[in-house]
């Protein structure tokens, strides 16, 4: 999937944001199926949640270098009120985005670091509140102002947690571009007491 | 000749000295009269001269008062002379003694200052005692403080290694629990392989069926659009076959017109005959070729039939090898579950406090909080070994501080030791100086005395007291000299300090200010990373997109999906049930067929009648409308052509005609109109 040379581990502009973009995938299945946005049956049928659209989107502009971040967020069906908010924020290398050189990683170890985040994904609900209601899921996207507006994607609120709980995760970097990972929460009221 | 002159003084001195014998022979009680030095009288002269001393004795006693005269003139010149040394010696006596007075307030106040000097040497040597002894104490103090501190250090060093010990510990710990939890993401991941592969399977499945939906879908469009072909195929025949019919009605017609016209001619009814037999063999014929085609055309319905029926087969033996190759995996699964299962047991066993699967999320959650907790011990035992270690330093750089101070308080002891030796060698020069001097001035008091005979003592004496007066001065030189670079090295020594403690304190302030900033700095650094951890952003760099709910937009069209698919099985349904009609009747098809063109041509002949009709209505209202236009015109007097294009008379209209239904008024103002314009043109 991801256009790479294996021969040296040179690592292109393009090869980065497909590997962030197949992240991105990656992590939000993993968060919808770890928070139990959708019961675990639905998981075959609901295919990707309409995140083929979003892999492709975000692709182009990672390899512009226009997303500053993407963050999903996890609603509550019936209040709309914003329970968690996962954040990835992204930096990119400008000099590899302007002149198009190259970069030298092992690919083992950024899949390493990726796993590292997937692990932690997984392992988050030991410290996350249970959603006990019926949620839904959006995905907002940090752009450039000068980004145009595609057809699928409409201007939005940034949909804050007013006094959020804040869990940072690891990061990985493919040396032209570096994603940290941040989880907020809604302070439980169990946990309050 | 014989001289009375008195004798000089030095004879004098001599008498002097005799004379002082004889008072203090006198003094002892003797009397003595003065007579002429018996050795002064002149020796007896020669007996020549007694004559001569008795004629020449007032020229004698003359002579002998000039010489004495003379004489007397030279001793009072003499005494005048002496006189004035006498005066000078007294002067310069004054002098010395002036001097010797300003020397000796000199010397009091060098005494004076030696003494302060020795006060301020006394002082100094005591705050120099006090420092040390300050110093001493708090390097006493520091040396405490560093045992204190090294103790704290040690404890701190075994607190560390404790730490680090259950660190390495809870490490261990952690690094197998992430064994462990690698172990179960490594089979979580196989099982998502694995649902992921159903997933592809499934995937493939659905595309095996839409495949075939579409293949279903082609085949009954291709079916269709054969049947519509072969129907209008059928229609023409069937048109042909009509017109062949027909023509071969007409021919029978003629034939039987011929047959009729030709009764009484029975020579040629063989011939007709023979032409109906042609023909009838010719209709069986036709009649034959129709069932072929019919046949045909079932031929090939079965042969599509048979080749959808064979891609079903294909298609279910494709399904059963899959389901094959599934059954090997889910049984290779099945194996793989009761390994991870045996695995779980056993780790269930390994694990501590856990008794059924369900308890290990929960250890999993308190191990997790565990390593957590002692991660947040390490990380405060770490900070606070720092913040140790950063005191130690300090403490370290004051205890060099506080050498370097002693050492340098030291020196400086030794300095001002050095000084106050030099100030006692210089204190005993001086008291030395001082004893020469009073040795000197009591000399010259004794001079002073006998002062009067002795011009000669006293030059030599005032020169020894020129010489210890020039010495004194230059001892006092040296000694102000000593005093003066004394302070100016004291100068030096507190600007220095000055300095130093400026130093100091701006170093100390500048350690608070950058202190603040790093706190401030580690504010800001927290409110940030809080603020992007929330996920403010600046509007004017960047804009905040949300992606349309595609569930929604899948939900939608599958909707749509859903539809055309119910609209598909319709259209399956009705072409079946036109196949079925098809195949079950031949006759009935035929039937279908003549009817259908029969309606077709009765409907056609309908239209044509209604042509005419429309065609005749249109001439016989071109008829009616020409009279009745020919009528208006004669009766009002007036032909108005295309009226709707001039606006005057259409207004017209509308006013007289439509609104006041009048025509009279109508005409009347058109009249009226027309006869204006022409007069006034």
């Amino acid at each position: 999937m991801a256009s790479r040379t294996v021969a040296k581990d040179i690592i292109t502009l393009r090869g980065s944001a497909a590997i962030v973009s197949e992240f991105f995938g990656y992590a939000a299945n993993s968060i919808l199926y770890n928070r139990g946005v959708y019961p675990e049956e639905s998981f075959a049928k609901v295919k990707k949640y309409g995140l083929p659209m979003l892999l492709t989107q975000d692709e182009e502009w990672l390899e512009a270098g226009k997303l500053q971040r993407v963050v999903m967020v996890i609603m509550s069906k019936a209040t709309k009120e914003v329970l968690e908010r996962w954040n990835f924020s992204i930096e990119t290398d400008s000099d590899v985005v302007e002149k198009g050189v190259s970069r030298e990683k092992s690919d083992r170890e950024i899949m390493r670091e990726i796993q590292a985040i997937m692990r932690q994904i997984a392992s988050s609900i030991t410290y996350l509140p249970c959603l006990d209601e019926p949620c839904v899921f959006d995905v907002l996207a940090y752009t450039d102002t000068d980004v145009p507006v595609p057809f699928t994607w409409i201007e939005s609120d940034p949909k804050l947690i007013a006094n959020p709980q804040m869990v940072k995760l690891h990061s990985f970097d493919t040396k032209i571009h570096k994603v940290d990972t941040l989880v907020s929460y809604k302070n439980d009221e169990w946990d309050e007491q | 000749m014989i001289l009375r002159t008195p004798p000089p003084k030095k004879q004098r001195a001599e008498p002097i000295l005799h004379e002082s014998p004889s008072p203090q022979v006198a003094s002892e009680g003797r009397l003595v009269i003065y007579e002429d030095n018996p050795l002064a009288a002149p020796p007896p002269e020669s007996p020549h001269q007694p004559s001569d001393h008795l004629l020449c004795t007032y020229q004698c006693r003359q002579m002998v008062k000039a010489d004495f005269i003379d004489a007397l003139s030279n001793a009072e010149k003499q005494i005048r002379d002496y006189q004035s040394k006498l005066e000078i010696l007294n002067e310069n006596l004054s002098k010395a003694e002036v001097e010797r007075k300003k020397f000796r307030d000199q010397f009091l106040y060098a005494e004076q200052e030696l003494a302060a000097a020795k006060g301020r040497e006394q002082m100094l040597h005591d705050q120099l005692l006090k420092e040390v002894n300050d110093s001493q104490e708090r390097f006493k103090k520091q040396l405490e403080t560093n045992n204190e501190l090294k103790g704290k250090l040690q404890n701190e060093l075994n607190l560390r290694k404790k730490a680090e010990s259950s660190a390495a510990s809870a490490e261990e710990k952690a690094a197998d629990i992430e064994g462990k939890l690698t172990q179960f993401s490594q089979s979580i991941e196989r099982e998502k392989k694995q649902l992921q592969n159903e997933l592809s399977q499934l995937k493939g499945e659905s595309k095996l069926s839409i495949s075939r939906i579409s293949a279903d879908l082609e085949r009954t469009e291709f079916r269709a659009n054969s049947a519509e072909k072969e129907s209008e195929l059928l229609k023409e025949q069937l048109e042909d076959l009509k017109k062949q019919l027909n023509e071969c009605l007409n021919q029978k017609s003629e034939v039987e017109k011929k047959m009729s016209s030709f009764t009484f001619q029975e020579v040629t009814s063989s011939e007709s005959s023979i032409l109906i037999k042609h023909l009838q063999e010719e209709l069986r014929n036709y009649e034959s070729e129709v069932r072929e085609a019919r046949k045909l055309k079932s031929s090939h319905e079965d042969i599509e039939l048979l080749k959808a029926k064979l891609l079903e087969e294909k298609g279910r033996r494709e399904r059963a090898e899959s389901e094959l190759s599934k059954l090997q995996e889910q049984q290779i699964c099945l194996s793989n579950l009761e390994k991870e299962l045996s695995l779980w047991k056993l780790i269930m066993k390994d694990i501590p406090g856990v008794s059924c699967p369900e308890d290990i999320p929960v250890k999993f959650a308190t191990l997790q909080k565990e390593v957590i907790a002692s991660t947040m011990k390490i990380g405060e035992t770490n900070a606070r070994l720092k913040q140790i270690e950063v005191g130690l330093d300090a403490a370290q750089l004051a205890k060099q501080n506080a050498e370097a101070e002693a050492a340098l308080d030291k020196e400086k002891a030794e300095i001002l030791k050095s000084e106050v030796k030099r100030i006692e060698l210089m204190l005993s020069m001086v008291t030395e100086e001082r004893n020469k001097l009073s040795n000197a001035i009591n000399e010259l008091k004794r001079h002073k005395n006998e002062e009067a005979g002795d011009e000669v003592a006293s030059g030599t004496v005032v020169q020894e007291l020129e010489s210890s007066l020039a010495k004194k001065e230059s001892c006092i030189k040296e000694l102000e000299r000593s005093l003066h670079e004394q302070k100016e090295i004291n100068d030096r020594q507190h600007n220095e300090i000055k300095m130093l403690h400026d130093r100091l304190n701006n170093e100390a302030r500048r350690i608070k200010s950058l202190d603040r900033e790093t706190d401030r700095l580690r504010s800001e650094i927290s409110l940030l990373e809080s603020k992007l951890g929330h996920g403010d952003y600046s509007a004017s760099n960047t804009k905040v997109l949300r992606m349309v709910n595609t569930l929604a937009v899948d939900n939608e069209a599958k909707q749509t999906i859903e539809a055309l698919q119910t609209e598909l099985q319709k259209t399956k349904e009705k072409l079946q049930a036109l196949e079925e009609l098809k195949s079950q009747s031949g006759d009935t098809g035929k039937l279908v067929d003549s009817y259908i063109s029969e309606k077709i041509t009765k409907l056609k002949e309908q239209i044509a009648t209604l042509e005419k009709r429309e065609e005749r209505y249109k001439t016989v209202f071109a008829d009616r409308i020409s009279v009745f236009r020919r009528a208006c015109c004669e009766l009002f007097g007036y032909k108005a052509n295309d009226y709707t294009a001039q606006p005057e008379i259409s207004h017209q209209v509308d006013i007289f005609v439509r609104k006041l239904n009048s025509i009279p008024a109508f005409t009347a103002n058109l009249t009226v109109e027309s006869f204006n314009r022409r007069t006034l043109s």
